[in-house]
Parts: C-alpha cells; structure tokens; sequence
C-alpha cells in the first residue's frame, strides 16, 4: 500500500517545515499575513498528523497486533513531535509569539525528519512483547512526552531569554521568562503524572513501584531540576539569567532521560 | 535561645535548604547510574584500578542507592518537607483560613492586588442591597459588619485551594513513609520453580538469605509464545498454591498480571529450560555399526559408542528452517577441532553424518523452570495513598483559585462612596472579568 502512515509523517515533515519558514518571514519583514499562514499550516500539520496516528493505529489492529501507536522509537518521535505542536497550540490562546512559533514548529519539524527522513530510525507496526501489554501504556507515555512537549518549549524560550538581547529580536524580556515559568509549572504536573504512571505500571509488571533503574533514575533526576526551578522562582523570587539557565539544564536532562538512558546507560525501559 | 532554636527550625523548612538538597539528589543520583550498581567485587576490579576501587567502596558508590549517606540526604529532605509543611499550614491557617483581621479594615482598600473607588448618586440601602446578591452570585455568600451609615461586605471562595502545595509536600512525605516501611517489614527476592514441581524457597534480593514461604507454590505448566516475527507475547506460568494438603488456590500468572496470596505479590519475571530436560538420540557408528540410543541433557559431554569422541548438544530449534524440531551438536573427537551440527529427526532428510557417525532426533522431553518474582510491600497503601494527594495537590493547585473581595459602601450627601479591593491567588482575568461585571450592574464606571 502507497498510502500508509509513514508517507503521511513524511509530508507533515514538510508542512511543519514550511510553518517554520512562514514564522522566519513574519518576523524578518512584519507581515501579518506570514504569521497566519504560518498558524493554518500547524493546524493543517497537527490534523494530518492526528490522523497518520489514528491510522497507524488501526493498521496495527489490521495486522492483528492492534495496539495504540506509542510502543517504540519511531512512534515515540512522531507523538513527542505532535505533543511540541499541541502545546504550542494550546499556549498560544494565552501568549502569542512568533518566535516562540519557531522554536515550535522548528523542533517539531527537526523530531519528523529525523524519524521518517533520515531512514535510521525502524518504521515498522512492531507487536508488543508482554511487559507492554498494559493499560498503563497510554496515560504513562501520553502524560511523559507531553511533559517532555512543555519543556521542549520552556528550553526554546530560555535560549530566547538568554540570546534575544544580543540578536535585538526579543525586547520584553519579562515574557520569556513568563512562559519559560508557565510551561515548566505544567510540564512538572505532567512529569510528575508521567512517573506516578510508570510506578504504578512498574508495581504490575516488574513486582516494585521503584527500583533505581536508569530510566526511573534520569526521570527523578528531571524532576529534582524542575523542581529546584519551581522552588527557586516561587519561593525565593529568582528570575532571569539563573532562572534561564536551571531550564536549560533542566532540558538535558529530559534529552538525557529520552534518548541517554537508552543509546548510553541500559536498564529494564528498554524500548524507549 | 528561643530565638536560635526558631532560627534552626525555618533553617530546616528552607526552601533554600530544598533547592540545595535536590540539587544534590540530582547529582548524587546521576552518579549512581553512570557507576554501574550491584555488580560483583571481581567485576569492578576489572573496570576500575585497585585505587580508585578503593575509593570507590569506601564510599558505597556501588550501591548507592541504598548507601547510608543517600538515604541521609532522603532523611533530610523529609525533616526539610515536614517542618516547611508545618511552617506553611500555620500561615495558610492564619492568613486566608482564618484571618484575625476584621473586613473593616481600611488598609485593605489601599494595599490589595485590585482597588477601586466610586460614586454613585444612589442610595445607601439601594446599593447595599444590590450589591449583596451580585457578590452572592459572583463569589460567594458574603459576611458583612454594617455600621452608622457604612457596611462592610467581604465574599470569597476557593479558600481551601490554597492547601494545593500542602498536599503535593505531604505526598511527597506518604511516599518517602511506604518506602521506609517497605524497607523495614517488606521483602522481595526470587523463586524458581520446575514444571510439575513445588517449591517454597524465596531467595531474598540483596542478600544470601533464603526464606521458606509457610506453603508450596506449584508450576503446573509453563508455555511460551511468540508473534510470527520471533517476537515474545506472552510469558504464562500455571501457577497452584499447596498449604496444609489443601489448594487453595490455582491461576495463571502472566507479566503484568501479578497474583496475590497471603499478603505476597508473585510476579512473572523469567523463565529457562530445567535441568531435568533431556532428549534422546539415536546413534549409529557407521564403521563399527554400533548403535546407542543417547539421553542426553544441555551441555553435557556424552561419549559415543566405539570410538574416543564426545558429543554435546547446545541448542533446541521448535522449527529448524522449515525441516521440523532439531538440536545443535558439538562433536569433540580427539585430536581435531570441535565441529558444529544440525540434528533432526526422522524424515527430515537424511540422518545428519558427522564423521563416522549418524545422529537422529527421537524425542526432547523439555521442562521449563519457571523465574517469579515475589514481593511483600505493606508500604505500599501510602505509597498510593501519596499518588492520590499529589492528584489533588495539583487539582487544587490547576483548576481552583482563592477570590476574595472586600466591598466598602459609605453614604456621602445624598449618594453613595463605594470602595471595591479584591485579590486573587492565580491568573486575575477571570476575577477582572467578575468585578468589572460588579461595577457595571452597579451602574459604576
């Protein structure tokens, strides 16, 4: 079959892409027409995106190995990249910013083509062995990688904060430093959902809720960071430069916990 | 004195004290997957020189985890999570649930987040009235001191979202509580059982402790299955529970479907072939034209008959290529490199020749043991009991925010000076939105 999900992947790739490229113009030359069309490709991008999943999916029941399409690398770049966007989305009804629609569309873009572009990562509906045969799957993986889709966003816009000065694009520096706050306050509840699942997931399958693997190590480790950084701002009022620099450290080790873990370190969570 | 011990006491409720203990969590906890944990003595000597070994050990850099200095730094935390808990219900207790201060105080019209004065050419009454049901349909029902020609009306609701942090912190204590428990009165380790075998030994994890169960666990059977690619789906133990002749008990026990007996979780976790498996096969010395038929077990040299030469068998295929179920032999004859063979059985071809020897399958009579894993976690009621709190720490926390607002109505001549202040403990357009839809039906702009 031509049309399969993958194919559909490839072409959001270039939507993304372009969305991206919309956003450059809209800031470069100030027309408002660029920023729109940049703003109907991501809708346009999220929905034929939303259906490459959805029809994944069904391929797999199809195959007779139905399950939701969450289960190993490949998928987990096309959801982490649907997540970047979806937030973003759901950002903007509160902050509108073109730059931040960059750095969006940007790593959304970036997470595609390597997934379905570069031809390393395996593509194919895989069957799942028997400790992911669980309920847990989807609020476990669903509820991480939209943590990982936040702070994605919050490390964006702490790179702004950082940089903006210099490049004279990003003049309210309070903004930055706003939504870098406001994303990561969400991506820890999201984390933290993320981890709850896994222990609980942990508890069935592996017999304890934790057990110093390096998944759920790096995961405590991202969480300590972020937390740290809630602290810091909340209760001692740090802002800025600092602030800016915790997030920045915060996303490695969230880049760490994803890929790290597996292509470095190796445990039990060995399928991403 | 009095004042040093306050001074120790917020010490410990820092937040400070918290940034810094999870900075140094976060470090310690990074070390401890970059050095490899529970391995053997003989296995870190060979990966780190003797110096550094040392260093290494002193320090229980090798189990980290479970080191006394890292569950000091956890100890720490906890007393850090209590006394700030303790520190922050006192003031969430003496600021919004309970505020000594009356609604009358006129400072609040000049310090609140929201201010706003107005006059109307209104009545008094007419106003206070009015004003009244809109804060009760707005906010909430509000409690009033009226005076001589002045009223104070404060209305709020929400007050309880402010324990949302509480309940994140305590949950976090809940949690760090279940382990402790689990550490001390809890256990897990391994069982391996044979099929068609019984078996109440758990060997404890951590230790060379065995434990005797009080009941005998039986694998009625084991089966493994697997997608057409090769891909495992599904790990099965047929699992009965023995006690006192009687059985009580019998299920499948399947990953990620735990059984529980007695207050212990019993979990599929391995599985291997028993050393009881054997196979049979039948051997013809084609110079000799002696025959045998072997029984022959994993990895066991057996001599073949008529001459000074071994065999082993090393591996079991179900399917072989489409040619049906056969094992792989290693032949060792003195003198000559060992060498590597199918076995198959009738009608599979030939009988594979090796040598001056033909060698076919009769039969394999394979027993698995099966691998489980059994636990006893009573700490594990707090540590779902903390799950939930942070679920409705963050409920509190996302969907719920402190309003309050304090309205001041004077007769002035013939109308009326109304003065509004309001605060909100979250994002203020939605409390904004409320109180210019106040003044508007007040006729206030």
């Amino acid at each position: 079959m031509i049309l399969n999900d993958t194919y559909i992947v490839s072409v959001v790739t270039f939507i993304y892409f372009f969305a991206a490229f919309f956003y450059l113009i809209f800031l470069v030359l100030r027309r408002e027409f660029a920023d729109h069309t940049a703003l109907l490709l991501l809708y346009l991008g999220i929905t034929v995106h939303t259906v490459a999943i959805a029809f994944r999916w069904i391929q797999s029941y199809q195959l007779g190995i139905g399950h939701a399409p969450l289960s190993n690398f490949y998928e987990s770049l096309v959801f982490f990249s649907w997540s970047i966007i979806f937030i973003y989305l759901l950002l903007l009804r509160h902050y509108k910013s073109g730059l931040v629609g960059i750095v969006a569309s940007f790593f959304a873009f970036i997470i595609l083509a390597y997934a379905s572009l570069s031809g390393r990562v395996e593509d194919h509906i895989q069957p799942l062995m028997p400790a992911l045969q669980s309920n847990w799957l989807i609020s476990h993986v669903v509820s991480s990688f939209l943590a990982y889709a936040c702070f994605a966003v919050s490390f964006g816009t702490s790179i702004i904060y950082l940089v903006g000065p210099k490049i004279r694009m990003a003049a309210r520096r309070e903004f930055w430093d706003e939504i870098t706050y406001k994303m990561i306050s969400m991506g820890f509840v999201l984390l933290t959902l993320g981890i709850i699942t896994g222990a609980a997931w942990a508890d069935r399958a592996w017999g304890r809720y934790w057990g110093w693997d390096p998944k759920e190590t790096w995961s405590l480790i991202t969480w300590l960071i972020y937390g740290a950084f809630l602290h810091a701002r909340l209760v001692r009022g740090w802002k800025g430069v600092r602030m800016s620099l915790i997030s920045i450290l915060g996303f490695l080790a969230v880049i760490f916990t994803y890929l790290g873990v597996n292509y470095i370190l190796s445990g039990l969570h060995s399928y991403l | 004195m009095i004042n040093k011990l306050s001074i120790i006491y917020r010490g410990f409720g820092s937040a400070k004290l918290a940034i810094f203990l999870f900075f140094t969590l976060a470090v310690m906890s990074i070390v401890g997957t970059v050095v490899l944990q529970g391995l053997s003595p003989e296995q870190y000597q060979s990966i780190y020189r003797p110096g550094v070994y040392a260093i290494l050990d002193f320090f229980d850099i090798f189990d980290l985890f479970h080191s006394w200095w890292f569950t000091m730094l956890i100890g720490l935390l906890a007393v850090n999570l209590m006394v700030c808990t303790i520190i922050q219900l006192r003031r969430i207790y003496r600021v919004y649930l309970s505020p000594k201060g009356g609604i009358n105080d006129d400072a609040i019209f000049r310090s609140t987040q929201f201010n706003a004065f107005f006059q109307s050419d209104r009545g008094f009454s007419e106003i206070e009235g009015q004003t009244r049901i809109l804060l009760k349909s707005l906010i909430g029902r509000p409690s009033s001191i009226v005076g001589d020609g002045s009223s104070y009306l404060f209305a709020e609701k929400g007050k309880y979202s402010r324990l949302g942090v509480v309940f994140v912190h305590v949950s976090v204590l809940f949690i760090l509580a279940g382990g402790l428990i689990a550490a001390i009165w809890g256990f897990d380790g391994t069982m391996k059982v044979v099929e068609g075998e019984t078996s109440n030994r758990v060997y404890l994890s951590g230790g060379k402790h065995v434990l005797g169960l009080g009941f005998d666990v039986r694998c009625d059977d084991f089966t493994v299955d697997f997608y057409a690619g090769g891909v495992p789906k599904e790990y099965r133990s047929d699992i009965s529970i023995l006690e006192r002749g009687r059985k009580p008990l019998s299920a499948s026990l399947r990953v990620n479907h735990p059984l529980r007996y007695r207050g212990l979780k019993f979990y599929q976790a391995t599985y291997g072939l028993a050393p009881k498996s054997y196979m049979l096969v039948d051997v013809k010395n084609r110079k000799t034209d002696e025959g045998e038929l072997l029984k022959m077990r994993m990895m066991e040299k057996t001599p073949l008959p008529g001459a000074d030469t071994h065999i082993a068998v090393g591996e079991f295929k179900p399917d072989y290529q489409g040619r049906g179920p056969a094992v792989l032999g290693v032949l060792f004859e003195k003198g000559k490199p060992h060498r590597m063979f199918w076995i198959f059985q009738d009608g599979a071809g030939n009988a594979s020749a090796e040598g001056d020897f033909t060698f076919t399958l009769k039969d394999f009579k394979r027993y698995y043991y099966t691998g489980l894993r059994v636990s006893k976690n009573p700490g594990m009621p707090f540590v779902w009991g903390g799950f939930l709190l942070v679920l409705i720490g963050f409920i509190l926390n996302l969907f719920f925010a402190h309003e309050r607002v304090w309205v001041r109505i004077r007769e002035a001549g013939k109308g009326t000076e109304i003065s509004i202040a309001a605060s909100s403990s979250k994002r203020s357009e939605v409390l904004e939105k409320k109180l210019q839809k106040l003044s508007r039906k007040l006729g206030l702009e």
